[in-house]
């Protein structure tokens, strides 16, 4: 009986010392657990749970390093023992350089083709970090952990293209039908297919390759018999301002004709190597039927039954 | 502390916040939500009716604004959280939409995930387009449409070294429009036919990532399948009129129809490798796309020709198109130190789009035979370019980087047309370019809240495709940025200069500046202030080469040029006035300004020259287009507030360069309520 009563102490005090053995060794690293945090930030922890963060709690599988507040903040137990403090805090993000800021959320986020680029992105040259963009604890919109709708984040730094979508030809980012990430990855991306140069820069590509006008615009893709070089060499801007144009369906230029005929001079290579053709000798620009270009070249993006785009 | 975060968040967001009037952007308070089970559970829910009253070109209204009269669910909400993670079938939705009910632009953001085991995410759109058509085809292109679009996204044991992916997309766009059919010979005008749109783009996919030795491979295939079968019919009986080239033409299409589908698909793989190193990084790609369309068109049209004879035509076409496309990407970055980056990036891209097209036309019943057209575009681009990061301190950094890249196009052309002629005509042409740029950019950070942001970039291509395309350019941009938590302020210029002059007789040039500056206050949580102004300068010089003449007779022109000057102002400006944490009152402005170069007509007056008067009519395009709105939130309980708004949009062009102008001003408004619980 004795026997059994000595047994059943040390089952009993068996899960106690593992969890001593547990604190001493977390004790040692200096990490003291994120039920430590909540005791002095209520307001981060009360609705932690719906950060997605919150897994590496839940999980229960993590080791310290990679658990709850101390996976991005660090080992605790300096910032516990001073009583609080930023400095204490050794990854205080709010303290931390750009470049440092990147580094910690890579260590868990890297794993994302989306963000395969972060690297060589403009906004990681121009020292736009993650937290510039994202509220880990007090986010705006819960899905990324946006600090603003996303089309105000964008705004707060890009104004001039913000005033493109004030005009009035634009895509409908402000009524909430598209999004900048739509076409844009704010994560950097592969070197545009289409464009010779690295511009534009950060356009996600559309079917894995191409410009991410495609991805709505699907009718003009092609593969066409006779295609517009200008739309597969050059790009879509060559014609069109993707934001906003004052002119409708976002040309460059108010009327066809000057769009089309600011090509069509024999200048340039073209794909002869003579200059972009210049337009018939029988369309007399002086006449009106003839200051529409597109009335008849109706299939301008590229066509499969006429070489001048007819039908 | 927390609901003075969240308020000032909310009153940035809605300062922010291009400026519509609705859905409303003021919340109430921070909803805490109720608990079901072992769920946290958020909703909100914006009911109201919008209304609208336009004066003047409804068609450009609709174009532009197209907000509508109705009922309307604004915006809704939903927040679905487990509290331990733990949930049974899943710890989170979010659910949001926006316009439901009847607006021309509505969404709706779904996500669903299980901790470590799945994530699902789905957005739905719809955009009612509208567009009169006049700019392309003097309103016989008008456009009335729906386009849907939806994305499906399901990702498997998202958070294991190996997760699955299986995607869908969906890209439909239906409706009536306008388009126009060239008849009855190569001299005829384009007349207005009816198209019905019917496009349908589906789209599947299916990847995986797996993490092996500190290496991560992600493999994705897909499939795409396109299909257009928009048939075209006759609009009735239209005339074409006489013309400056052909006063007596006595065109008329009185009978049109046209089939012409084409049915595709973009089969592809794309591959990635990623690794992160102490002291390295490697991130390369390779996708490869095998496109396909085929197609057939049928097309018969009874009339009138240009001489008055009745005339007919038949044309059946049909034949395939293929574009094997192929982009590999290889980019390798070191950290020899803490402060330096290098990063190398290697791309190559090959697109190869062939195909061949057989025309058969039967004109007024003279057979001119079939032509069978073939035709090969490729377009292969290898580039390479490396860039350098250097933190020199915490307040100073450079960066650089030097790109260059190598295109050769190659075009070949050839037809063939029976009975008449056996031979096969095959031309081949290529052409290559090359282009070098360097960048230099310097970030400056003197104190905390103060950053200044410098680059610039040179640009030599040797031969480009277009003369408009980017040849002896540079750019500079700056920008100096001052944010503290109540106050942001920031000024950018940014400009781009292009000069592309291969000849004389063919030149073009361009100049674009940027000036910005926009300023944010929100000293307390009842009251903010957002500003901004921009002016966006353009600029282009191009040489011109047309026939022109004052009859049937035309000549090469080749002395004129094509001027077009552009200065835009924008500006913004909104207030928000919290009144005794009970109401709020919204204000803004903004407007966009095209002052063009200051001229009064759009011709210049004592110009004899036609020619000349055409080109200088078109040389800008003056307007102005502005919304004033203004928007009263009434909090009724903690739960609950009342909304109304009032928003005014006017567009206004000085010129009537498309024939008239299409001016209108419409007074919108809504009345809503917002429920939160």
């Amino acid at each position: 009986m004795a026997r059994k009563g000595a047994a059943a102490v040390l089952f009993l005090l068996m899960p106690a010392g593992v969890m001593l053995a547990q604190t001493q060794t977390a004790s040692q690293s200096g990490f003291v657990g994120s039920n430590v945090c909540r005791t002095c930030h209520p307001d981060v922890w009360s609705s932690f749970y719906k950060n997605a963060h919150y897994r590496s709690i839940a999980s229960g599988k993590e080791p310290p390093e990679r658990t709850g507040c101390e996976s991005c903040h660090g080992p605790g137990q300096a910032h516990v023992q001073a009583r609080g403090g930023k400095t204490t805090i050794p990854h205080a993000f709010s303290l931390m350089e750009p470049r440092q800021v990147l580094e910690d959320c890579l260590g868990c986020h890297a794993r994302d083709l989306s963000r395969a680029n972060i690297r060589r992105s403009e906004h990681t040259l121009n020292d736009v970090a993650c937290t510039s963009c994202h509220s880990i604890h007090h986010a705006a919109i819960p899905k990324y952990l946006l600090a603003k709708q996303q089309r105000d984040l964008c705004y707060s730094c890009h104004a001039a293209i913000r005033a493109q979508f004030d005009m009035p030809s634009k895509h409908r980012i402000n009524e909430g039908f598209m999004q900048c990430t739509d076409c844009h990855n704010p994560h950097g991306a592969f070197a545009p297919t289409w464009s010779m140069g690295q511009r534009p820069p950060m356009v996600e590509q559309a079917g894995t390759n191409e410009t991410a006008c495609f991805k709505c615009h699907v009718d003009k893709r092609g593969p066409f018999v006779f295609e517009h070089p200008s739309v597969r060499v050059v790009g879509c801007e060559a014609c069109h301002n993707p934001h906003g144009s004052m002119n409708a369906k976002l040309l460059r230029r108010p009327v066809v004709f000057t769009l089309c005929l600011e090509c069509h001079n024999s200048g340039g290579s073209g794909t002869r190597d003579f200059g972009v053709d210049i337009q018939s000798a029988r369309h007399n620009l002086l006449d009106p039927k003839y200051q529409k270009c597109t009335t008849c070249h109706v299939r301008l993006h590229g066509s499969n039954a006429d070489q001048y785009f007819l039908r | 502390m927390l609901t003075r975060i969240s308020i000032l968040l909310a009153i940035a967001g809605a300062l922010h916040a291009q400026q519509m009037v609705a859905p409303t952007t003021e919340q109430v308070g921070s909803p805490r939500g109720g608990t079901l089970d072992n769920y946290n559970v958020t909703q909100s829910f914006e009911l109201g009716y919008r209304f609208k009253t336009v004066g003047g070109d409804e068609g450009m209204y609709r174009s532009v604004d197209n907000i509508g009269n109705g009922l309307r669910l604004l915006s809704s909400g939903l927040t679905v959280n487990s509290k331990d993670g733990h949930g049974r079938y899943f710890d989170e939705i979010l659910l949001n939409t926006i316009g439901l009910g009847n607006d021309n632009y509505q969404a709706v953001m779904l996500r669903i995930q299980k901790n470590g085991l799945y994530r699902y995410d789905m957005t739905w759109r719809l955009n009612a387009y509208f567009n009169p058509g006049l700019t392309t085809a003097g309103g016989a292109h008008f456009m009335d449409t729906i386009r849907r679009l939806q994305d499906h996204e399901l990702t498997l044991l998202p958070q294991s070294r190996v997760r699955f992916r299986v995607g869908y997309s969906r890209d439909t766009e239906d409706g009536p429009a306008l388009s126009t059919a060239q008849e009855f010979d190569a001299t005829g005008s384009g007349l207005p036919v009816f198209l019905n749109v019917a496009r349908h783009w589906n789209e599947y996919r299916l990847g995986s990532d797996v993490e092996l030795a500190g290496f991560r491979f992600t493999i994705l295939r897909r499939w795409d399948f396109f299909k257009d079968d928009s048939p075209l019919t006759s609009a009735g009986v239209v005339a074409a009129g006489p013309s400056i080239s052909n006063p007596s033409d006595q065109t008329a299409l009185q009978q049109f129809q046209r089939s012409a589908p084409i049915h595709g698909a973009n089969p592809g793989w794309l591959g990635n490798l990623f690794s992160r190193r102490k002291s390295w990084g490697v991130n390369a790609r390779l996708t490869y796309v095998s496109g396909h369309n085929d197609f057939a068109l049928d097309e018969s049209a009874a009339g009138v020709s240009q001489f008055g004879g009745a005339a007919t035509r038949q044309i059946v076409a049909g034949g395939d198109a293929k574009r094997p496309s192929l982009a590999g990407d290889f980019n390798l970055s070191f950290f020899p130190t803490e402060r330096l980056t290098v990063v190398n990036n290697t791309s190559i891209t090959s697109n190869r789009i062939d195909g061949q097209s057989s025309y058969s036309e039967v004109n007024t019943g003279a057979n001119l035979g079939t032509t069978i057209s073939f035709r090969y575009l490729g377009v292969r681009t290898i580039a390479n370019s490396t860039d350098l990061n250097y933190r020199v301190a915490n307040w100073i950094g450079f960066y650089t980087g030097y790109h260059y890249s190598d295109r050769q196009i190659r075009t070949i052309e050839g037809a063939q047309t029976l009975p008449f002629d056996s031979s096969f005509n095959n031309d081949l042409y290529e052409v290559s370019d090359h282009l070098s740029s360097g960048t230099l950019g310097v970030r400056l950070h003197p104190a905390k809240p103060f950053t200044i942001n410098l680059d610039g970039e040179v640009g030599r291509a040797s031969n480009p495709l277009t003369p408009i395309t980017d040849r002896d350019y540079h750019s500079i941009n700056g920008r100096a940025e001052y944010r503290l938590k109540k106050l942001q302020f920031s000024v950018a210029y940014r400009e781009r200069y292009n000069l592309n002059a291969p000849f004389s007789f063919t030149s073009f040039s361009s100049h674009s500046r940027n000036y910005s500056a926009n300023a944010s206050w929100a000293p307390n949580n009842w009251f903010a202030v957002d500003a901004s102004y921009n002016r966006l300068h353009l600029d282009t010089l191009s040489s011109l080469a047309f026939f022109a003449g004052a009859g049937f007779r035309t000549q090469l022109q080749t002395a004129y040029s094509s001027l077009y000057l552009s200065n835009i102002h924008a500006a913004n400006l909104g207030a928000h006035f919290g009144i005794r944490k009970r109401a709020d009152l919204f204000t803004g402005y903004s407007i966009t300004k095209d002052t063009g170069d200051g001229r009064a007509t759009a011709s210049p007056s004592g110009t004899t020259d036609p020619i000349q008067a055409l080109l200088s009519s078109v040389q800008t395009f003056p307007l102005t287009y502005q919304s004033p709105l203004a928007r009263l939130s009434i909090r009724i309980s903690p739960k609950v507030r009342w909304n109304a708004g009032w928003q005014y949009y006017g567009y206004h062009e000085d010129f009537g360069l498309l024939g008239y102008r299409q001016n209108y001003r419409a007074h919108t408004g809504y009345t809503s309520v917002l429920w939160s619980f």
